[in-house]
């Protein structure tokens, strides 16, 4: 059995290796159309998507819009999570499942509420209704990162500041905030890649004006297949890698500093 | 804030309704109404009327469009649950070091767009491509048309969908206490019997929640089946995207978009009575 299990284990992890291995080598190649191996190599795809303003504005566009749902997501998630994880209050139960809501309606549906409810109020195809519809999608996701950083957060470190004299305010600005600061971190990358990924509401919502990349995407995959989707799938793969290892190679150069540097100076330095 | 809390609750607290007073409002505008947008249009247009649910419900093209989804969203909630298991055993078998570089390839997998991820699939099942190139060079002369088919979509979904599965598995296999498998053996559990009577029911919870995850999602799929399926075996996704945007058809395609969201949601209701939504995707 066990063998058995680990033989199987290495072929799915080939299976799950290949499609991110093959869009490199094609993000390189000289064909005109889908062709692997491919029958040489250039970077004529990657000049073509640098100098190419059908796809640098949909990039574009979804940086902003994505860092727009991102802030929103926070300003109205924090304080959210806050009242659901420290207090208790009669609906609590139904709040908490409405916060999570958002996450077990199908894309599709809410693409047709918001193709009509935004609509209405002639919100299609702007960068803030798209913001608006993302949001939703994000808060979710948001909470259910940070309420799980915000239950194992011990309430004593802000009863000690009190007892020293620190006021409520003080208190959150120098002992909350800092320790929660990595899951509100976290929290607040997931909102952003939430909305930098989404693709079924963007498709029906953003229209021209306020394309995101994902839509120029799915557009472009369903007509022609360009090979310039290679290269942002590269660059894509490429950013999260860097986001997957960065932390830990932060963490090694940190630890390289400290090793050097006086503990004093640890304390005071974070 | 905490000495302003315990300085409040003395009067009844009004603290967690002001924190949550935004949200409520935005999630109520931009949540709510748009999903009751949704219900009302499928009873109203073109006109007040039951009619677009008994043509959804009765026609044949739409039941075999459900049916077709139901049966997809299985297939691939199983095929997941084969590929699955066997990986994160081997993640949980492993040294630390493969076990870590397993997980950041099932985690950059997860991470990474699943047009990206749709995208490398065609180029891997296309005509010009490795699979193809691969049965041409063992001898098979007349390949299979991959691209375009039931199996090229299901496969993507596959691919696309695992990683839950896997995250959700290995997550209760690493708390299986191993003292548990050593005392099975000492009375005698060996090979299979083992794996049935011992290991299985213990990795049972992260099974039940893969294939909830796995299933769901797949019922609302859009993108990959649109982009890799065959056009004659639509899913539901993608026949109410077709109603919406080639015939403004907004009643037919409500319609259809609250039997799939009744359908997700009580899947997830009963799912929810007997472990917590919460557990799902933590």
């Amino acid at each position: 059995m066990n063998r058995l299990m680990r033989i199987l284990g290495v072929l799915v992890v080939i299976f799950i290796a290949a499609p991110l291995v093959i869009v490199v080598p094609m993000s390189f190649s000289s064909a005109r159309s889908l062709q692997f191996p491919p029958p040489g190599y250039w970077l004529g795809y990657y000049e073509a998507y640098f100098t190419d303003v059908t796809w640098l504005r949909p990039t574009w566009n979804s940086i902003v819009i994505a860092t727009a749902t991102m802030v929103l997501t926070m300003i109205l998630v924090v304080p959210a999570t806050f009242a659901l994880v420290r207090h208790r209050f009669a609906g609590k139960s139904l709040a908490d499942l409405m916060m999570l809501l958002p996450l077990a309606v199908p894309h599709i549906v809410m693409a047709v509420g918001y193709y009509s409810f935004l609509g209405e109020f002639r919100l299609v195809h702007t960068h803030f209704g798209v913001v608006l519809a993302h949001t939703c999608l994000s808060v979710p996701i948001a909470f259910l990162v940070l309420s799980a950083n915000l239950k194992g957060f011990d309430r004593n470190l802000e009863r000690a500041a009190q007892s020293l004299g620190a006021s409520p305010v003080k208190t959150f600005i120098h002992v909350t905030l800092p320790i929660l600061r990595p899951g509100l971190v976290i929290s607040a990358l997931f909102a952003f890649v939430q909305s930098f990924d989404e693709t079924v509401v963007a498709i029906f919502i953003s229209g021209r004006n306020a394309e995101t990349l994902p839509r120029k995407m799915f557009d472009s995959i369903r007509q022609e297949a360009d090979p310039v989707i290679a290269v942002i799938s590269t660059l894509l793969f490429v950013a999260v890698l860097l986001a997957l290892v960065a932390p830990a190679g932060l963490k090694g150069i940190r630890k390289r500093l400290q090793a050097r540097t006086p503990p004093a100076a640890i304390t005071t330095g974070r | 804030m905490g000495a302003t809390i315990a300085r409040l609750s003395q009067r009844p607290n009004l603290w967690p309704w002001l924190l949550l007073t935004p949200l409520a409002i935005y999630l109520a505008i931009f949540f709510v109404v748009p999903l009751a947008d949704v219900a009302v249009m499928s009873v109203t247009e073109p006109k007040t009327s039951l009619a677009n649910y008994e043509r959804v419900l009765t026609g044949a093209l739409y039941q075999q469009v459900f049916l077709n989804t139901f049966l997809t969203a299985g297939l691939v909630t199983v095929a997941c649950l084969l590929v699955g298991y066997p990986l994160a055993y081997l993640m949980n078998h492993s040294s630390p070091r493969i076990a870590m570089l397993i997980l950041l390839l099932v985690t950059m997998s997860f991470w990474t767009s699943f047009l990206v991820r749709t995208y490398a699939w065609m180029v891997l099942l296309g005509n010009n491509g490795p699979v193809i190139g691969l049965l041409n060079a063992i001898g098979l002369e007349s390949t299979p048309q991959l691209l375009f088919t039931r199996f090229s979509s299901t496969l993507a979904m596959v691919h696309i969908l695992a990683p839950y599965m896997i995250m959700n598995i290995y997550s209760v296999m690493r708390k299986i206490d191993p003292v548990l498998i050593r005392s099975a053996e000492s009375l005698g559990a060996r090979g299979f019997s083992l794996f049935r009577h011992v290991y299985l029911p213990l990795t049972a919870p992260g099974i039940a929640n893969g294939c909830v995850l796995v299933f769901v999602i797949c019922l609302g799929f859009y993108v990959t089946p649109v982009l890799l399926g065959s056009p004659r075996e639509q899913m539901i996704a993608g026949l109410i995207g077709t109603q919406i945007e080639e015939f403004l058809a907004f009643g037919m395609g409500s319609a259809m978009a609250m039997i799939l969201l009744v359908v997700t949601l009580a899947i997830l209701a009963i799912y929810h009575r007997r472990f917590g939504l919460d557990k799902l995707w933590g």
